[in-house]
């Protein structure tokens, strides 16, 4: 039997000396090239359990085996080279908002740089190409030299995905990527992931807020409640019951089209 | 079965382990901190209303300075008193800052009876501080009053006149007023200061007819004071620039790095309030005469890297994570999160800062020439005490020239270094 590549066994994670239990002994595992989403309430772990993949967030028991490396016992320097094979994708862009759209993409890079030529700011003629080529693949070839603050949402956003793309990464991560867009742009920023999924093989964890967006873009969802894990399965064994049981039963499901 | 998550449910700390001690040690000084902060500040309060009604009622009845008119035991043991008597009936006001108020069990209203076993125990567990090591203290379990969160419900609160706190500060507010419109409107200064015309006459006259010959000697040593803010703020920004990183509160969390930072900020904080003019005193006693201008401009560069390196720091503290996060993420290392994510946040506000510094610097110089220590400001004096008001004048108005130059020049750059921010606001708020 092959072993997952992803791998979470009764991971926990506890707040500020035991005062809020985020995770609770959450395991499952995920296979090469899988689009999972994460869904469940504001509050149930769904950020947490992202960040604690790369260790953004320390975890506080249990394990994760990311390729069958057990990350949370990774020393911060093995810790690094693992990190550069997972991009990440965030709600708010976390852009560097004074500096180019160009050197924010090759931001993407330094995880394979030395210090010194990081710290210069040395990238390689490669590096430099391959950028272009990541910003053409999500559109923004002109905009390459433009501040990052002065793009929309959505273009930062798309920064941020080639930034991503730019770790030649075999695990994306991305939380709440399109919540802070208006849907028509959520769209083509998940039909990037999509891209990058079915055409680079690259494995996805997104949360998502929208069940329509989980089903439309996950191959299979799994939801937090409470820092627990209560469901995990198919697209379409989400119905009208589970989705209450998910939200609670004021919940109203919303579209987005 | 027990689950992991069970095993981080609150624990009291393992005091057998050093890391456990320091965790309890900690805890410890928190809740200190949170019970005797609000008793201090009720202390200070009542005993400067205690001092400034003396001082009054003894200026005006019998011409007399008095601060306590009483033993000092008396008076120590009386605002004591008082104040443990406004704490345990009323709502004091350091409560009221603290957003406390005393509550029975479940939220219940204290009834006087358990407000009298509150104040008569208050004086076994809060005056030996001792008590208040316990997580409640004696006084507090005995009486079932606890000190707890003032949560404001739907009710309206009391006017300012009907609650002690307010009252309190009606009353210091109008003894603070009395005191010092009494002492200082009675001393004949006003007169003094009316009644001399001749002196003043003279200074005027030779400011407007300022001795031009003199320029030359007068703009030497202005070059000297421009040499000296100079080389002070530029030392200081490259002693305080990486200082800084050591006194931000968000990049100082290992317990080394916390005892960096304790230690900065308590060194700096303590340089800070010690006004440049002082130091320069120092300095020339240290240097010795002679080396005027070295001494000012060690006045100026202590400063500086107190200064700046406080507000380094605070820029530091409020700088956005998500870039941090982001360049941690793509596996880079902590001096490429320094190099991408840190330093674009700060770069600008670091310029702005240390161009204000500089205009700071410039005019504090000359005032610390006035106690000797070189420059400008120094002329100025030696002209002053020789009594050659004409060649003094064209001091005073090349130090207006220079000051009213270098505030304009500074805050034009400094606007021109803020602008970035304004704009990624706008952009911000645009897209929002
Ligand atoms: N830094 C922190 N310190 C203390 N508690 C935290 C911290 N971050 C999150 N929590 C708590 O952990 C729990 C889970 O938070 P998390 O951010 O993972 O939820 P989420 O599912 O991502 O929610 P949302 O959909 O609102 O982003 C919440 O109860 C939250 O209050
Ligand atoms: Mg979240």
């Amino acid at each position: 039997m092959s072993q997952p590549y992803l791998r979470f066994e009764n991971l926990t994670k506890v707040y500020e000396r035991g005062q809020v239990v985020a995770l609770k002994n959450v395991s499952f595992s995920v296979e090469k090239g899988e689009f999972l989403v994460i869904i469940g309430l504001s509050g149930s772990g769904k950020s947490t359990l992202l960040r604690c993949i790369n260790r953004l967030i320390e975890p506080s028991a249990g394990q994760i085996f990311v390729d069958g490396v057990d990350v949370t016992q990774l020393s911060s320097a093995r810790m690094r080279r693992v990190r550069r094979k997972i991009g990440m994708i965030f709600q708010h862009f976390n852009l560097i908002n004074r500096s180019t759209v160009l050197t924010n993409t090759l931001s993407g890079r330094l995880g394979y740089m030395s210090a010194w030529r990081s710290l210069l700011g040395l990238f390689t003629k490669e590096d430099k190409k391959l950028a272009i080529q990541n910003l053409a693949r999500v559109g923004l070839e002109d905009k390459a030299y433009a501040r990052a603050d002065e793009l929309s949402g959505g273009q930062q956003q798309r920064v941020g995905i080639a930034r991503a793309l730019m770790q030649n990464p075999d695990l994306l991560l991305t939380d709440e990527p399109v919540s802070a867009l208006d849907p028509a742009t959520s769209h083509s920023v998940m039909q990037y992931l999509e891209q990058m999924n079915q055409e680079d093989g690259v494995t996805v964890l997104a949360s998502l807020h929208f069940l329509s967006l989980a089903r439309r873009y996950g191959t299979r969802i799994i939801a937090l409640k409470g820092g627990e894990l209560m469901f995990d399965g198919s697209p379409s064994e989400i119905d009208e019951a589970k989705f209450k049981e998910i939200y609670g039963d004021e919940a109203e499901e919303v579209e987005v089209r | 079965m027990r689950s992991p998550a069970d095993d981080f449910q609150y624990q009291p700390p393992n005091l057998l382990t050093l890391e456990g001690f320091g965790e309890a040690l900690g805890m410890l000084r928190k809740r200190m901190a949170e019970r005797l902060s609000p008793f201090f500040l009720d202390l200070v309060l009542v005993a400067i209303l205690w001092v400034l009604i003396t001082y009054g009622v003894s200026w005006i009845v019998w011409k007399e300075v008095h601060y306590s008119l009483v033993p000092t035991w008396v008076f120590l043991v009386g605002i004591l008193e008082t104040v443990a008597l406004w704490e345990s009936f009323g709502q004091s006001l350091g409560y009221r800052v603290a957003r406390k108020t005393l509550l029975g069990e479940s939220r219940a209203k204290p009834t006087f009876r358990q407000r009298i076993v509150y104040y008569l125990l208050f004086h076994i567990s809060v005056f030996p501080i001792i008590g208040l090591a316990w997580k409640r203290p004696l006084h507090e379990r005995i009486s079932g009053l606890s000190v707890a969160h003032n949560v404001r419900g739907g009710e309206k609160p009391a006017p300012w006149y009907r609650t002690s706190s307010g009252i309190l500060v009606a009353l210091l507010m109008a003894a603070i007023l009395a005191t010092t419109f009494s002492v200082t409107i009675e001393s004949d200064t006003w007169r003094r200061f009316l009644a001399n015309p001749s002196k003043a006459g003279r200074i005027f006259k030779a400011l407007v007819s300022p001795d031009f010959s003199f320029w030359q000697d007068a703009v030497f040593k202005l070059i000297e004071t421009i040499y000296m803010a100079i080389m002070a703020t530029l030392i200081g920004v490259l002693v305080a620039a990486p200082l800084s990183f050591f006194a931000a509160r968000n990049l100082t969390r290992t317990p080394v790095a916390r005892l960096f930072y304790t230690l900065i900020r308590g060194i700096l904080s303590f340089f800070r309030s010690i006004e440049p003019i002082v130091w320069a005193i120092v300095f020339l006693v240290w240097v010795g005469p002679g080396r005027n201008p070295f001494a000012g401009f060690l006045a100026l560069l202590i400063h500086s890297i107190a200064d700046l390196t406080k507000l380094y720091s605070e820029r530091l503290e409020s700088i956005e994570t998500g870039p941090v996060e982001a360049i941690t993420a793509t596996g880079g290392s902590w001096l490429s999160v320094l190099r991408y994510a840190v330093i674009p946040q700060i770069i600008n506000p670091y310029i702005s800062f240390s161009l204000y510094r500089w205009d700071i610097n410039i005019r504090m110089s000359t005032i610390v020439g006035l106690v000797g220590g070189g420059g400008i400001g120094q002329l100025l004096l030696l002209l002053l005490r020789a009594q050659r008001f004409s060649q003094a004048a064209i001091c005073v108005y090349l130090i207006a020239m220079l000051v009213w130059g270098i505030d304009t020049l500074s805050s034009r750059l400094r606007r021109y270094y803020e602008r970035g921010r304004i704009i990624q606001e706008e952009v911000a708020e645009e897209s929002a």
